[in-house]
């Protein structure tokens, strides 16, 4: 595979953890326009860590997704008990918020005789690790894969259980799941705390393929894309948001048949698509629909 | 000290004239179909970027240009409309659910059209920068040691009278009670006989054609265009939404005017960063405690 290729699979790896987690929130009802910010404190969390501290990488995405974590549920306290396009407003000012810090944050050590760290909006240079132990694209490929294979696991696993269904009754209706007992906002806030973690891992994960980031990339554009990802992908299943990232990083941008014209084209795609598919592709009664034809007993 | 406060109140009120006449157009799609708009700051960066277009090829003198850009942003409106909102009315019932997959389908998909419209914009004009005739050639206003821009006056004026028309519709006319029915009631509007959709249809317009209002004259009295028009737009116009209590003209105006003043005094006091910084924060905290105040503006029955 040349290096290109390489680029974009990895790209759009980085990205399924992103759309992922906004999907993890839809599924439970609520509509995040802040996931980017997780994002961003996983991207920033871990590289100050392997960049200055010279922490290990997976020690460092374990800190960067405990802080993503606890990111998701301070912003989640406040907000999680709004409604629909509230809390969509709210995460929104949050995550322009973190942004915006992200641009006042200075914190640079000198290490090997050249400034490392976060310096505001100059952006954070010198996110090395990956590069300084040799790993090779292809070898950071299939980790950021094998991590991704992981979580899918454990997606289609709860999706299956009962706690998956109890996820999905809270989207559905929470005060009729609440009246079966089911504790609404403590299950939000895990589900929050969770997406921020899977956010974050994509965070450090992407920081350190790229070795460089700055504020700029943790916008609300990066917001919106992740949520058009698991919507267009579908929310019937994991597999979803994939689809999703696949269709427009694969698809438009990996191929570069519709260079300079590329935005139309997904746009137009997606807003035709949600016409007739308002759900996504993969959506409920596709995914049960393959599931009685796949698993039918005989 | 005092002159300093004088004087950024003044250019706050500016700003905040701007804010608010995105904001009123923001709310009227909101308050009425409870769907969140986000190509609405993209349809008037085309509105204005086929005037600049217009402006770059042939002699076109200034009301031309606005009505121009007032055209071309409708146009976008109704493409919006059309592709974005319409596929997702609800069929029956109440458009209000929370985050419903409709207006969740409504909302990416407006972000999408966001995507071409901007895209659109910088293929016609690839440069960053654009000048944009101006609306007001010569000294700004003296007060003593103060000044005001002309122009401020202008976006003042428009704020009034937009408020003043919409007022008119909203309460003198047979289609204002059928939108006032439809922000009360939905399913007793369409019991009575109310057409759903063509109430929504001329909402979108009404405000698509106070967005190019808004956008024309935003351009015209800052004498250039970006293609960072769009975005701007939309978050200026969400954040004094928001402000105001979501859902509430009269909120969206108050909203823009304290967004601008906000924004004027924070950045005199701690720079441009901590200006947008303070802005969002104000937000956030508004709709985690949803204090009285912004509760009752978003009852239904104030919502228009």
């Amino acid at each position: 595979m040349d290096e290109y290729s390489v680029g974009v699979l990895t790209n759009i790896g980085l990205f399924s953890f992103l759309a992922l987690s906004a999907y993890l929130l839809l599924i439970a009802g609520e509509m995040s326009f802040g996931q980017q910010a997780f994002f961003g404190v996983g991207a920033y969390a871990g590289g100050v860590l392997t960049a200055i501290y010279g922490v290990p990488l997976p020690l460092a995405a374990l800190a960067a997704m405990a802080s993503g974590a606890l990111a998701a549920v301070l912003i989640g306290l406040p907000t999680l008990r709004l409604r629909g396009l509230y809390f969509a407003m709210a995460t929104l000012a949050a995550a322009e918020m973190a942004r915006i810090l992200f641009e006042l944050l200075h914190f640079q050590r000198e290490i090997g005789g050249a400034l490392v760290g976060p310096d505001g909006t100059q952006g954070f240079r010198g996110i090395r690790w990956v590069f300084e132990r040799g790993v090779e694209p292809l070898e950071y490929l299939a980790i950021v894969y094998g991590l991704l294979f992981i979580i899918l696991v454990a997606f289609v696993r709860i999706e299956r259980s009962h706690l998956g269904v109890t996820l999905r009754s809270i989207g559905a209706d929470p005060e009729l799941a609440a009246s079966l007992g089911v504790d609404v906002n403590r299950l939000k806030l895990g589900v929050a705390a969770a997406a921020g973690a899977l956010a974050a891992l994509g965070g450090v994960l992407f920081a350190h393929h790229n070795t460089y980031i700055e504020p700029r990339n943790f916008d609300i554009m990066l917001g919106v894309h992740s949520l058009a990802y698991a919507l267009i992908g579908g929310l019937g299943t994991a597999f979803g948001p994939l689809l999703g990232v696949l269709v427009d990083l694969g698809l438009l941008e990996g191929t570069r048949v519709f260079q300079g014209y590329r935005m139309i084209v997904f746009g137009g795609l997606v807003a035709v698509l949600l016409v007739f598919r308002p759900r996504g592709l993969l959506d409920e009664r596709v995914v049960h629909w393959i599931h009685a034809r796949a698993f039918k007993r005989p | 000290m005092l002159a300093d406060l004088v004087q950024n109140t003044l250019d706050g009120l500016t700003a905040g004239a701007a804010y608010a006449l995105l904001a009123v157009g923001f709310t009227l799609i909101f308050g009425v179909l409870r769907r969140v708009n986000l190509s609405y700051g993209a349809a008037i960066l085309f509105g204005v970027y086929f005037a600049t277009w217009t402006s770059l090829h042939f002699q076109a003198d200034l009301l031309v240009l606005a009505l121009l850009t007032i055209a071309a942003t409708v146009l976008a409106g109704a493409y919006v409309e059309r592709l974005c909102f319409a596929p997702h009315y609800p069929s029956r019932g109440s458009p209000r659910a929370g985050a419903s997959s409709g207006s969740i389908a409504a909302m990416v998909a407006s972000f999408a059209l966001w995507m071409q419209f901007e895209e659109a914009a910088i293929l016609a004009l690839p440069q960053h920068l654009y000048a944009f005739p101006p609306l007001h050639t010569g000294e700004p206003l003296r007060f003593g040691q103060f000044f005001l821009r002309v122009e401020s006056l202008y976006l003042l004026l428009a704020a009034v009278a937009v408020c003043a028309l919409l007022y008119t519709i909203l309460y003198r006319t047979r289609f204002g009670l059928a939108v006032r029915a439809v922000v009360d009631v939905p399913v007793a509007a369409q019991l009575a006989g109310i057409n759903l959709s063509s109430v929504f249809v001329r909402i979108f317009a009404l405000a698509s054609a106070i967005g190019g209002l808004a956008g024309f004259l935003i351009a015209a009295s800052h004498e250039q265009v970006t293609p960072m028009l769009g975005m701007w737009s939309t978050v200026k116009g969400m954040l004094a939404m928001m402000l105001g209590g979501l859902g509430s003209l009269p909120g969206a105006v108050a909203g823009g005017l304290v967004l601008g003043l906000v924004e004027a005094h924070s950045q005199w006091y701690f720079g441009p960063q901590m200006r947008d910084l303070i802005a969002y924060l104000l937000i956030f905290v508004l709709l985690a405690l949803r204090p009285a105040w912004m509760t009752r503006w978003t009852s239904t029955r104030s919502a228009s």
